[in-house]
């Protein structure tokens, strides 16, 4: 194998880009990291604290920022008066329970739409792919309908089959790549080992791992981050953090300090999900079991 | 163990056929090989075999069970495939031990079995171990102790070594043989590597573009092939091939040829008339039965002309141009002269090949 080294030559123009694509990346980390950072520290302020900003200019009174005494009643607050354990459930039902049901269904689908082969294959397919290609909006009204008149309004199963609506075609997309890179040749030796059809798609489950990994990302992140299905189809008895949220937000009093606090709530599951999901999604899993 | 009967075996991809009224009887444990070129519809057959192709027309029996309809798993077959096909996320161990856990195997049994296998294939140290870590020639031995842990009926190899290294390969012909006397298992090994067919098979089913060209034990079809398609396939150098027109003497039938006259043996004489050939025919010489000498004065009877040589060692192949022709010789290593000197080269008659020069089939 030849070496994988990329080899550098010194010249002016380099270290000029090089200086700029360190500045770059500081500005990069501000930009994306700061209001984070706010976001947490804000939301153990009350609210005097919260608005004392330094001058404008005046890098120095900075600290002013971090001078005050943390309060957790913020989050007392969501907890008990705004109910958000519920909403916190509503959403971790929603997005979860799609992710669920769009892996399940999705890698049955993906999986016979790799293996097989029969006339209309690829116009099957782009119909698939299509339905996720229409804007949220432009189907809302007809879903709503039809939610309406089925009584899924308000109610979790609805919210899920929603999700599912978007997060099904995806999911046969993106693990239909991840099977067709799986040799047809281990399920055959499976089946000659004594393996049915359905105990070889189940053996070979963990060589798509990387793809379902990240799919349930996908998944669990639309339904998570979603507000548009949650506050028509979801409104009422299925209320998830982000309609919550933004309830927040009254006409007389913008309450920024629970605001803050929600936006840590409904933050910090993602990171969660990312970390504990993060070792599903280093490929390569199956190479070296076939000659290429 | 049990013997395979192929009987009126047809298959087709769509339009385009890939085995044509394949008759084919397998014996209770014999190792038989089926040869021929990429394409040929060995691997079809095989696949066939194990249930992983439908059947266009025709039968399949495993002893007196017909099988056309059993999917895989109800054949009690075994099969290594060329690109190994090795489950990467399991050990060597569980990839070994899958077959048997499939069948309810008691835990001490399998680890019992596994350990026989790895022993026999000698990748006890390996055991532990994930296919990314194997070289090629263990993960074949892997993919080997998968059919071999348990007892089927037969054994299907495709190409299982044509991957490996030309050491490896020679190593693991003489293992494979000795592994299918030691287990007697009725075994189908499909290759397009005629060495291997000739080394290891008890008898070799020659396929070409489909069709069955020529069924018998190694020696049979090196001595006697029935076309100029097998006679060309196996044997290393291949066969020479020469147009020739055949000519009636007093004494009896001649071959000639720009560069040479052959006088035929009475026997060969009668095949020949038995067989209604024609005037033109083609001639087929294995190199090995071509003697040379160099120099142009030499005893041998056929003057020529070398064109190139090939030391290998201990033998030498040498290219001599006869009459606008050239052949292949094959001779002990010596002084041989360089390209463009003289040499004389000598037929022996009686191991010649001759056959039509249209439909190729072999008198003699």
């Amino acid at each position: 194998m030849a070496s994988r080294e990329i080899v550098r030559y010194r010249s002016p123009l380099r270290s000029v880009l090089q200086g700029l694509s360190v500045l770059f990346l500081i500005f990069f980390f501000v930009w994306t990291v700061l209001p984070l950072l706010i976001m947490v520290v804000s939301s153990f302020k009350d609210l005097l604290d919260a608005f004392q900003l330094p001058e404008v200019g005046d890098f120095g009174g900075v600290g002013v920022m971090f001078d005050f005494e943390p309060t957790g009643a913020h989050y007392v607050e969501l907890f008990t008066e705004k109910h958000f354990g519920t909403y916190l459930r509503n959403s971790l039902i929603a997005s979860l329970g799609s992710a669920a049901v769009s892996v399940s269904l999705g890698s049955m689908a993906a999986y016979a739409l790799s293996r097989a082969e029969f006339r209309g294959k690829r116009d099957l397919l782009f119909w698939i792919i299509s339905t996720r290609m229409a804007p949220v909006v432009a189907v809302m009204v007809p879903l709503y309908v039809i939610f309406r008149s089925s009584g899924l309004v308000g109610t979790l199963p609805g919210l899920i089959l929603a999700y599912t609506t978007f997060n099904l075609p995806f999911a046969i997309w993106i693990l239909k790549g991840f099977f067709d890179n799986v040799p047809y040749a281990i399920e055959e030796a499976a089946q000659c080992d004594g393996c049915t059809r359905w105990q070889a798609f189940r053996l070979i489950i963990p060589l798509v791992a990387p793809g379902l990994g990240a799919f349930i990302v996908l998944c669990v992140l639309f339904g998570w981050n979603d507000f548009l299905f949650a506050t028509i189809i979801g409104s009422g008895g299925a209320k998830t953090l982000p309609v919550a949220t933004a309830e927040l937000v009254q006409p007389v009093k913008i309450q920024w300090g629970m605001i803050m606090a929600a936006g840590v709530v409904t933050t910090v599951p993602m990171m969660f999900l990312g970390l504990l999901i993060r070792r599903y999604l280093v490929a390569g899993l199956t190479m070296g079991a076939v000659r290429e | 163990m049990a013997s395979v009967t192929i009987t009126d075996v047809w298959k087709y991809y769509g339009k385009t056929m890939a085995v044509k009224e394949l008759n084919l009887e397998i014996r209770n444990n014999e190792f038989m090989c089926i040869l021929g070129p990429s394409g040929c519809g060995k691997s079809s057959t095989l696949r066939m075999l194990a249930g992983l192709e439908f059947i266009s027309s025709g039968d399949i029996y495993f002893d007196d069970v017909r099988v056309n309809d059993l999917p895989p798993r109800d054949r009690d077959i075994a099969m290594v495939f060329e690109n190994y096909a090795l489950y990467p996320h399991k050990t060597v161990y569980e990839n070994m031990a899958n077959p048997l856990k499939l069948r309810r195997t008691p835990k001490q049994e399998i680890e019992r079995r596994v350990r026989r296998a790895a022993e026999i294939l000698e990748i006890e140290p390996l055991l532990d171990r994930k296919p990314v870590e194997l070289s090629g020639g263990q993960k074949q031995r892997t993919a080997i102790g998968r059919a071999i842990v348990r007892e089927p009926k037969v054994f299907l190899f495709d190409e299982p070594i044509a991957h490996l290294d030309a050491k490896l390969r020679s190593h693991m012909r003489g293992e494979l043989k000795h592994l299918q006397r030691d287990l007697e298992t009725t075994t189908v090994y499909v290759t397009h590597d005629q060495l291997e067919g000739m080394s290891m098979a008890d008898r070799i089913a020659v396929m070409h573009e489909g069709v069955l060209q020529q069924l018998g034990t190694p020696e049979e079809i090196y001595n006697h092939p029935t076309n100029e398609f097998v006679a060309g396939f196996v044997g290393e150098p291949p066969m020479n091939f020469l147009d020739c027109t055949l000519e009636r003497t007093n004494v009896g039938l001649t071959v000639v040829h720009a560069g040479f006259r052959l006088a035929l043996s009475e026997q060969q004489a009668s095949l020949l008339t038995a067989g209604g050939a024609e005037a033109d025919v083609r001639i087929g010489i294995r190199p090995d039965n071509i003697a040379i000498e160099p120099g142009a004065d030499g005893a041998l009877e056929v003057p020529g002309e070398i064109f190139v040589t090939e030391p290998l060692g201990g033998d030498m192949v040498v290219e001599v141009t006869i009459g606008g022709d050239r052949v292949t010789v094959k001779s002990k290593i010596g002084p041989m002269g360089g390209p463009g000197d003289p040499c004389r080269i000598g037929f022996a008659v009686d191991k010649l090949h001759v056959f039509d020069k249209t439909s190729g089939v072999a008198y003699f």
